[in-house]
C-alpha cells in the first residue's frame, strides 16, 4: 500500500537528516576508534598488538595529571569569568536606550576574532614588553620589563584566562541578551505585576531562567577552552604544559615509539569534555526533575 | 624562524587522525616505477615537462617562502615546464602524514620533502623513502662531498635517498649596543648568566636543544668522544655535567628557569623587544636577515662560541608514494645549480650556506659565491670553518630533548 504523500516526504527528511547527523558524526567516531586503537598498540608507529601498556604508563605519569588539573583549572577559571561579565552585561545593559545598544555591541565585538588573533593581540598587549608594561614604564610605575608581573608563559596561566574569557564573552553575552529579550520580559513584568521587588524579580524568575539558557553554551565554551591550542601555544608556560600542548609535543616527539601516547592523551581531552556534557545532562536532569 | 607566531593553529592530533579515513578514500597506491633508475637523465626530465611537483616543507620564514615562490618557481616553470606547489609541513609532520598514508595505503601527496636529521633517520627507519636517486643528478657533481657537513647527515650516509640543498651553522645573536663585551666560551657564558640575572634563556624546540648539544660537545671533552654512533655510557657522563651546568645557572635564567620560550621565534621577539639579551640562530646568517628586515636592531651580532659550534646540512628526498619523483628529480637538480646556490646564499635573501664545492665551479661563479663573504655583518669564513663541529648520532639530540623536558623543564615528560 503507498504511503500517503505527507507520510512519504516525513520519511524523506527523516533519511535525510540521518545522513546529515552521519556525515557529521564519521570522521568523530573514526578519530575516536583511531585513537583508541593507536592508544592500545593497534594502530601506528612500530609492531601491532594489543596492549595497555602505554595507557598504563602515559596514565601513570605525574606530569600527565599536572597537565590536566592545569587545563581544567584555566578553562573553568575563564569561563567563570566570561560567564559573569556575560550576565553583568546582559543585566546591567538590557533597555532600548542609546547607551545600552552600544554597550552590547560593544560586548560582542571580540566575535569574529580569531582565536590565533586574540592571543597574538594578548602577548602583544600583556607581555613583560608589551604595550601595558611600556604605559606602566611611561608612567613612571615601572622600571624595566622585569617590574612587570609575568601575564604571559606564566605559571598561573592569567593571561591565557584573560585571554579566552575575552574572547568568549561576547558569546555568551549574546545568549544572555537574547534570553532576556525574548522570555525574560515576559516574566519579570509577571512577577512584578504580582508584587515582587527588583532583588526578588532577579532572584527567583530572571535567574534561574537565565542560568539554565546559558548552561549549554557555557558547558560548549569550557570544553572548547579545555582544548583550545591557540590561545595555550601563545600564551602558556612551559610546566605544567597544557593539555593539547603536552598533547602536540607527545604527537611530534623525536622517538618514534613515544607519538603514539598523544592517543592516550586525546582520549583524555575526550573524557574530560565527555564529562563536562555529562555533568550538565546531570544538572538539567536534577534540575528538571525538581520542578516537575 | 620568522619572528611571526607560525602555530600550526589546526595541528590536533585528532585532525590527523580524522585524516587518515580522508585518506583512505583517495586513489589506490601507485609505487614510483623502480625503472627510473634506468631512463637517461635527459628522457627523465623531458618526461617531466607539464607535471605539478608538490613540495612539502617548512614556510615559516618569509625570506624563504619568497625565494621558492619567486625566484625558484617562475624559472622551474619557464625552463622545465614544470609547475612547483610548495605546501605546509616540518619534521614530525611529515613522518606522520607519510606514515598514515602507508597506513591507509593511500597514494602520496607530495613529490618533495625538506628534511635532514631525524626526520632522515625515522624516515628510513619507517621506510618513507624512494631511492637511491641523489647521484644521478647532474649538478651532484658540483657538490663539496669532501666536507663530512654535507656528506654526513647527522653521522648518517644519506645513500642517495636524499640530496644535500644548503647548509647552516649555530650562532648566539646579541646586541652590541647592550653587551659590547659578549661571553666568547661556554664558561664566559656561565660567568655571564650569574651576573646578569632574568637576562638569558634558550627556547623549547630544536635550537635550544642544539644549544645543550654543543654544551655536552663542550663539558664532554669534544665532539670527536659522541662520534661514532650512540653510547649511553659517554652520553650519561656527559648529561649529567650539563644537569648540573644547568640547575646551577637557573635561578639566573629568564623567569628563574621556570618558563622557557615555546620556540625559537618567541625567543627572537624576547630579545627584539629587550626583555634577554641573547637570541640565537641555527643559522650564522639569520641575524643579516633579521636587520634588513628590521626586526633586529641594526646593531645586533652574531657570534660563534670557541668551545665550537654545531654546523649541519639540510636536505631534500622523495617520499616512497611521491606520484611525481621524476618532477621531483629534476626541481632538486635545479635548487643544486650554481645559480640557484648563489641566489639562496645571498642574506636579503635567504643567507643560507652553499653545499657546492666552490672552488671547483666553472667560470665566474667561484668569483660571485666569494663576493658574498664581504658583507660586514657576515662572520669571517675562517672563524666559521674553524669553530664547525659535526651533528653526532640523532640519539643524542632526542635523548637530550626528552630528558631536559623532564629533569629541567619539568611540565609534562
Amino acid at each position: 500500500m503507498a504511503l500517503a504523500d505527507p507520510a512519504r516526504r516525513e520519511l524523506k527528511a527523516v533519511r535525510w537528516g540521518l545522513l546529515a547527523a552521519a556525515l557529521v558524526a564519521s570522521p568523530v567516531v573514526a578519530g575516536v576508534v583511531y585513537s583508541a586503537a593507536a592508544a592500545t598498540g593497534l594502530a601506528g608507529f612500530g609492531p601491532h598488538g594489543f596492549s595497555t601498556d602505554r595507557l598504563t604508563r602515559v596514565l601513570g605519569e605525574p606530569a600527565v595529571w599536572e597537565s590536566l588539573v592545569w587545563t581544567i583549572r584555566t578553562a573553568s577559571l575563564a569561563t567563570l569569568l566570561a560567564s559573569a561579565l556575560a550576565v553583568l552585561v546582559a543585566m546591567t545593559f538590557r533597555r532600548s536606550g542609546r547607551v545600552d545598544k552600544l554597550a552590547r555591541t560593544l560586548a560582542v565585538l571580540p566575535l569574529p576574532v580569531p582565536h590565533l588573533v586574540a592571543a597574538t593581540t594578548a602577548v602583544l598587549l600583556l607581555a613583560q614588553s608589551g604595550l601595558l608594561s611600556r604605559l606602566g614604564f611611561a608612567a613612571g610605575w615601572l622600571a624595566g620589563p622585569a617590574d612587570m608581573p609575568p601575564l604571559v608563559y606564566d605559571r598561573a596561566g592569567l593571561g591565557m584566562v584573560l585571554t579566552l574569557a575575552w574572547k568568549e564573552l561576547p558569546f555568551l553575552a549574546l545568549v544572555a541578551t537574547t534570553l532576556l529579550a525574548t522570555r525574560g520580559a515576559a516574566l519579570e513584568e509577571t512577577a512584578r505585576g504580582l508584587g515582587a521587588g527588583p532583588w526578588d524579580t532577579f532572584r527567583l524568575v530572571t535567574w534561574p531562567f537565565l542560568w539554565r539558557g546559558l548552561l549549554p553554551p557555557v558547558v560548549a565554551v569550557l570544553a572548547f577552552a579545555a582544548g583550545s591550542y591557540e590561545a595555550a601555544a601563545m600564551l602558556a608556560p612551559s610546566d605544567p604544559l597544557a593539555l593539547p600542548l603536552l598533547t602536540l609535543e607527545r604527537y611530534t616527539d623525536p622517538d618514534l615509539a613515544r607519538r603514539g601516547d598523544a592517543f592516550v592523551l586525546v582520549l583524555v581531552g575526550l573524557m574530560l569534555t565527555g564529562a563536562a556534557v555529562g555533568l550538565h545532562e546531570w544538572v538539567r536532569y536534577r534540575t528538571t526533575e525538581l520542578r516537575g | 624562524m620568522g619572528p611571526s607566531p607560525s602555530i600550526p593553529a589546526t595541528t590536533l592530533v585528532t585532525l590527523a587522525a580524522f585524516s587518515l579515513a580522508a585518506a583512505s578514500c583517495g586513489r589506490a597506491a601507485t609505487p614510483p616505477p623502480r625503472d627510473l633508475a634506468r631512463i637517461p637523465w635527459d628522457s627523465l626530465a623531458a618526461s617531466a615537462r607539464g607535471s605539478t611537483v608538490t613540495w612539502r616543507m617548512w614556510r615559516g620564514d618569509p625570506s624563504i617562502n619568497a625565494y621558492v615562490d619567486r625566484w625558484v618557481s617562475p624559472r622551474l616553470l619557464q625552463r622545465y615546464g614544470i609547475t612547483l606547489n610548495a605546501v605546509e609541513g616540518q619534521g614530525a609532520e611529515i613522518v606522520n602524514q607519510l606514515q598514515v598514508e602507508k597506513e591507509a595505503r593511500a597514494g602520496g601527496t607530495a613529490d618533495l620533502v625538506w628534511i635532514n636529521g631525524e626526520t632522515f633517520h625515522q624516515l628510513r627507519q619507517a621506510d618513507l623513502l624512494y631511492g637511491p636517486w641523489s647521484g644521478r643528478l647532474p649538478n651532484a657533481a658540483w657538490v663539496d662531498s669532501a666536507s663530512p657537513i654535507i656528506s654526513r647527515d647527522f653521522e648518517q650516509d644519506p645513500m642517495g635517498y636524499e640530496s644535500p640543498w644548503g647548509t647552516v651553522q649555530f650562532a648566539l645573536i646579541y646586541d652590541s649596543a647592550r653587551t659590547p663585551a659578549p661571553p666568547r666560551s661556554y664558561a664566559e657564558l656561565r660567568q655571564w648568566i650569574l651576573a646578569h640575572p632574568g637576562r638569558f634563556t634558550h627556547d623549547q624546540g630544536f635550537t635550544g636543544i642544539t644549544l645543550l648539544k654543543q654544551l655536552m660537545y663542550a663539558l664532554g671533552g669534544g665532539v670527536e668522544r659522541f662520534q661514532g654512533g650512540f653510547h649511553e655510557e659517554v652520553y650519561a657522563t656527559a648529561s649529567e655535567r650539563i644537569w648540573r651546568w644547568l640547575e646551577e645557572v637557573r635561578p639566573a635564567l629568564w623567569r628563574g628557569g621556570g618558563s622557557y620560550p615555546p620556540g625559537v621565534a618567541e625567543l627572537h621577539r624576547l630579545f627584539a623587544n629587550g626583555e634577554v639579551d641573547f637570541t640565537m640562530s641555527n643559522n650564522q646568517n639569520e641575524v643579516m636577515t633579521k636587520v634588513a628586515q628590521g626586526i633586529f636592531p641594526e646593531t645586533a651580532r652574531a657570534l660563534l662560541l670557541r668551545d665550537g659550534t654545531i654546523a649541519n646540512a639540510h636536505f631534500v628526498g622523495i617520499p616512497a608514494n611521491a606520484p611525481n619523483p621524476a618532477g621531483a628529480m629534476v626541481v632538486a637538480d635545479f635548487l643544486l645549480s650554481p645559480e640557484a646556490q648563489l641566489e639562496k646564499a645571498r642574506s636579503p635573501v635567504w643567507g643560507d650556506g652553499t653545499v657546492l664545492a666552490e672552488e671547483r665551479l666553472p667560470g665566474d661563479w667561484a668569483t660571485s659565491f666569494a663576493e658574498l663573504a664581504r658583507n660586514p655583518r657576515a662572520l669571517p669564513r675562517d672563524s666559521l670553518a674553524r669553530y664547525a663541529r659535526p651533528e653526532v648520532d640523532p640519539e643524542y639530540h632526542e635523548r637530550l630533548a626528552r630528558e631536559w623536558r623532564s629533569r629541567i623543564r619539568r611540565g609534562g615528560s
